[in-house]
């Protein structure tokens, strides 16, 4: 039961938030492919989100926290949105959405 | 809350946990892709026990709902599924984890410490009641009150969003 407690307080959201923000941290820098990038990119907001809702109800108990998770999630939204726009705009020109492929700005 | 609520948090923040970890490490973006509406859907049940209805239910619509199909529309356009460039080079791996590892985990290690012994020193007094409560009609109220120049920027944000990719992914001539 002591586990169950921990997990179920402020300690286990943040954990979970604290674990999500590493887990696509690891993503973003381990994958070449710009969509699994983005994958990560999601992660990460949605542990912010977590972290912003948990201390909404433990810290004030009021309803500011959760606005901002409320902004995160519809400026992820759009974030995805252009994200995919460019993955397909970059498909068409160079047949690859690897990222290290996209250089057409180097020289 | 009663141990069979706590229960149901639990499964729900293992569930997420999982699921994001296969989302940072499986070798197919597809498999990751399907991991992730998982991972949504987890975090979807804790912002519930956080007494955050409203914003469980636009995580649901908004996330599992859009960005995951989004994502596994952009997978199927660009790439042939099982193809081999689909799947990342294994060991690559290794480098990230241990960067993470040694810079950031630790720091949030300490700073989740002392944020929840601040916090725990002083809880709020009406957190039961906070909880119960349906934030629906509080948040639409607190849209047009306090929050409403971030609410306004926001309707401007999406529109360019939405017109910006709109033209990005036009057809070539």
């Amino acid at each position: 039961m002591n586990i169950l407690n921990w997990a179920t307080g402020l300690h286990g959201y943040l954990f979970v938030g604290a674990a999500m923000f590493v887990l696509g941290l690891i993503g973003i820098l381990s994958r070449k492919n710009a969509i699994g990038i983005l994958l990560g990119i999601e992660l990460i907001l949605n542990a912010a989100g977590i972290n912003f809702v948990a201390f909404s109800k433990y810290r004030t108990a009021s309803i500011d926290g959760q606005m901002v998770a409320l902004f995160i999630i519809l400026i992820a939204a759009a974030e995805a949105a252009v994200a995919l726009a460019i993955i397909l705009r970059l498909y068409r020109l160079r047949e690859t959405i690897d990222a290290a492929e996209a250089n057409l700005m180097r020289n | 809350m009663s141990n069979g609520l706590k229960l149901v948090l639990f499964l729900a923040e293992i569930l997420t946990l999982g699921s994001a970890v296969l989302v940072a490490l499986h070798p197919n973006v597809l498999y990751a892709s399907v991991a992730l509406l998982f991972a949504f859907l987890g975090v979807a049940v804790m912002f519930v026990y956080a007494g955050a209805d409203f914003i469980a239910g636009a995580q649901v619509i908004v996330y599992v709902g859009g960005v995951t199909i989004l994502i596994l529309f952009a997978i199927m356009l660009t790439q042939w599924l099982y193809k081999l460039n689909l799947r990342e080079i294994p060991g690559k791996i290794l480098l990230p984890i241990l960067v993470v590892g040694v810079a950031v985990v630790p720091a949030l290690y300490k700073v989740i410490r002392e944020l929840t012994a601040f916090i725990e020193k002083a809880p709020p007094t009406d957190l039961e009641k906070f909880s119960s409560l349906p934030k629906t009609s509080v948040i639409g109220q607190a849209l047009l009150t306090n929050y409403v120049l971030p609410f306004e920027a926001i309707t401007i944000l999406l529109l360019g969003a939405l017109v910006g990719a709109v033209w990005l992914a036009r057809p070539t001539k």
